[in-house]
């Protein structure tokens, strides 16, 4: 395996680890609250989670830029604040994948939650604990198998995520090239071989993940 | 120490309002009533799991939720114990950790010896480390209960405690937890919509209906003294029946029924005077009907009193009893469809009276064994 796809290969691991992470850090309590909570901007929020998992992945990209660029709406302050930008790092990739898995950890989790028996939270409440504790030690050890599936997801599509990357992070050998872009320039540039290694080593760990899931998910039954 | 409970609650829900108001306190206040008629909803608003519109918890002094000063404790705060009609035990911790839930707040060693006190006073030694799924009904009922009872609330609450249970369990369990709940003397609110169940588990009977308590009393006066027609209905009290009312004084009342006078003792407690020709309703405990043997003779109108005569149209063997339908012998419709009277008999005396073979008898009802109901 040539340098350059051992770097890819380095690069989607740490990229798909950050994503799956973020993705549980914002992912869990969100499902929380979409499955257990009645607010107002509910549906709008429901819907801003899962459109990237409806438009195409460039397109998803292209918002991204349009948030996150060096003039976007969020990049522009912090480019003239700290003289910084996202865009063209492992940081954009990383938040693009994390941006693009989400609602497969969102979607899993809270269906997960609200099947949870809401007797047991109200016995939980008549027993002392507070709503907060309650969802630490009922709710969610209840939905665990299900967080655990949509996570085992989640990472799974950062790990292939390709479309939104390729918007906001680029194509940069060793910077920002993860394993599906390397596959892309390979084929691109006539390097059968390399492609035809990466293509296979995606397949299995693919695989592998599909298969952890479909065991969580037998469980979570 | 004497406990009390006052109750008053108003919810409005779609197409369901809930307006209630009784009080509770030393020992168990049995909810009685078909299913959604509040009571469960009730359960919930003193739980603090559901909040009312309007209206007052007081339990031993202490105010749980008033509309009027916005008091309303959460749940947390209550010191209620809650079993739930499916006990809602969490399946993801073990026999122990569910009794132990409520005890967080405890030092650890002082919880820890609270737990394993409940375990042994349910009779759960031994199956501590075992999950809620590995344990019988019977015995999930008493984690359940063990687990509310921990924490030592001020008020037990639970929903058709027994409806989880199969029928033969059902009435080892209702004198099981009769036992647990007399030993523990907590203050208690049982919902059911069984009566036997309500009967034998409350010392005190709220009857609901459609949002609304029709009567609250101490559970033998419910049984002989129901407040109206529809409490005896809901109660499955036989034999309710009108009558004309002839002559009523303050002890006695006279009344004619399909064509025969009778007479009645009036109630003690809230005797009342209704006017001659009014309409009356009454009604006659189907085992109070005395059947009058053939060999001794001819009745003695002054020793059997309310003297009838009619046939046997129909009977059910319910194994240790007979029903037996009378049809009276008078001209004119019989007044409950094709009989007037349901009477119950033991299995011996249908043996030896030989009813399978005799249908035609002599009835004879003792004038204290007829209830006047108040008129609606």
């Amino acid at each position: 395996m040539s340098p350059q796809s051992l770097s890819a290969l380095w690069l989607s691991v740490k990229v798909s680890l950050v994503a799956t992470a973020l993705v549980a850090l914002i992912g869990i309590p969100l499902a929380y609250v979409l499955a257990r909570r009645r607010f107002w901007g509910r549906a709008a929020v429901d819907t801003l989670v899962t459109l990237p998992l409806i438009l195409p992945p460039t397109v998803t990209g292209y918002y991204l830029i349009v948030v996150l660029g060096r003039r976007g709406v969020l990049g522009a302050p912090l480019y003239e604040a700290t003289g910084f930008t996202i865009a063209f790092t492992w940081y954009a990739a990383a938040i693009a994948a994390t941006v693009m898995a989400l609602p497969l950890l969102v979607r899993t989790a809270s269906a997960a939650i609200a099947s949870v028996d809401r007797e047991l939270e109200k016995a939980a409440y008549t027993l002392g604990r507070s709503e907060w504790r309650t969802a630490l030690e009922v709710t969610l050890p209840l939905a665990r198998n299900g967080i655990l599936a949509g996570l085992v997801l989640a990472f799974a599509r950062a790990l292939g995520e390709f479309g939104a990357t390729l918007m906001l992070a680029g194509n940069i050998p060793g910077k920002t090239q993860t394993v599906p872009l390397s596959i892309y320039t390979a084929v691109q540039t006539g390097e059968t071989h390399e492609a035809l290694l990466l293509v296979g080593l995606l397949t299995v760990l693919s695989c592998a993940v599909l298969v952890a899931a479909g065991r969580l998910g037998a469980r979570a039954q | 120490m004497s406990h009390r409970l006052d109750v008053r609650l108003v919810k409005q829900l779609p197409g369901f309002t809930l307006d209630v108001e009784w009080t509770g306190g030393e020992g168990v206040a049995a909810l009685f009533g078909p299913s959604g008629a509040g009571k469960t909803l009730t359960l919930q608003c003193l739980a603090g799991l559901l909040r009312p519109d309007a209206g007052r918890i007081v339990t031993d002094g202490r105010v749980l939720f008033d509309s009027d000063t916005a008091t309303d404790l959460p749940p947390q705060k209550r010191r209620v114990g809650y079993v739930f009609q499916g006990y809602a035990l969490f399946p993801h911790l073990s026999v122990a950790d569910n009794v132990a839930f409520g005890l967080r707040d405890r030092p650890r060693a002082e919880a820890r010896r609270r737990t394993a006190e409940v375990i042994a006073r349910m009779g759960l030694e031994g199956l501590e480390d075992r999950s809620p799924r590995e344990i019988s009904g019977g015995q999930r009922q008493r984690v359940a209960l063990g687990r509310a009872l921990a924490p030592d609330p001020a008020l037990l609450l639970l929903d058709e405690p027994l409806s989880a249970l199969d029928a033969p369990l059902r009435s080892s369990l209702r004198d099981e937890l009769k036992q647990i709940l007399s030993d523990w003397g907590t203050t208690a609110v049982l919902v059911t919509h069984d009566f036997t169940e309500a009967y034998r588990l409350g010392d005190r009977i709220v009857v609901y209906e459609d949002g609304h308590v029709i009567q609250a009393a101490p559970r033998a006066e419910l049984l002989w003294q129901p407040a109206s027609e529809r409490v005896a209905g809901i109660v499955g009290i036989r034999n309710v029946l009108h009558g004309t009312v002839l002559k009523a004084t303050a002890d006695r009342i006279q009344f004619r029924w399909r064509e025969q006078v009778l007479e009645a003792v009036n109630s003690p407690t809230r005797s009342y005077l209704p006017a001659p020709e009014s309409s009356l309703a009454f009604f006659i405990r189907p085992e109070y009907v005395r059947l009058i043997r053939k060999d001794r003779g001819t009745p003695d109108p002054g020793h059997h009193m309310n003297l009838m005569s009619g046939r046997v149209v129909g009977e059910a063997d319910f194994g240790t009893t007979w029903t037996l339908y009378f049809k009276l012998d008078t001209p004119g419709r019989p007044a409950q469809g094709d009989y007037d009277l349901e009477v119950e008999v033991p299995r011996l005396v249908y043996e030896i009276l030989e009813i399978s073979r005799d249908r035609q008898w002599q009835l004879s009802i003792h004038r204290g064994s007829i209830h006047v109901l108040p008129s609606a």
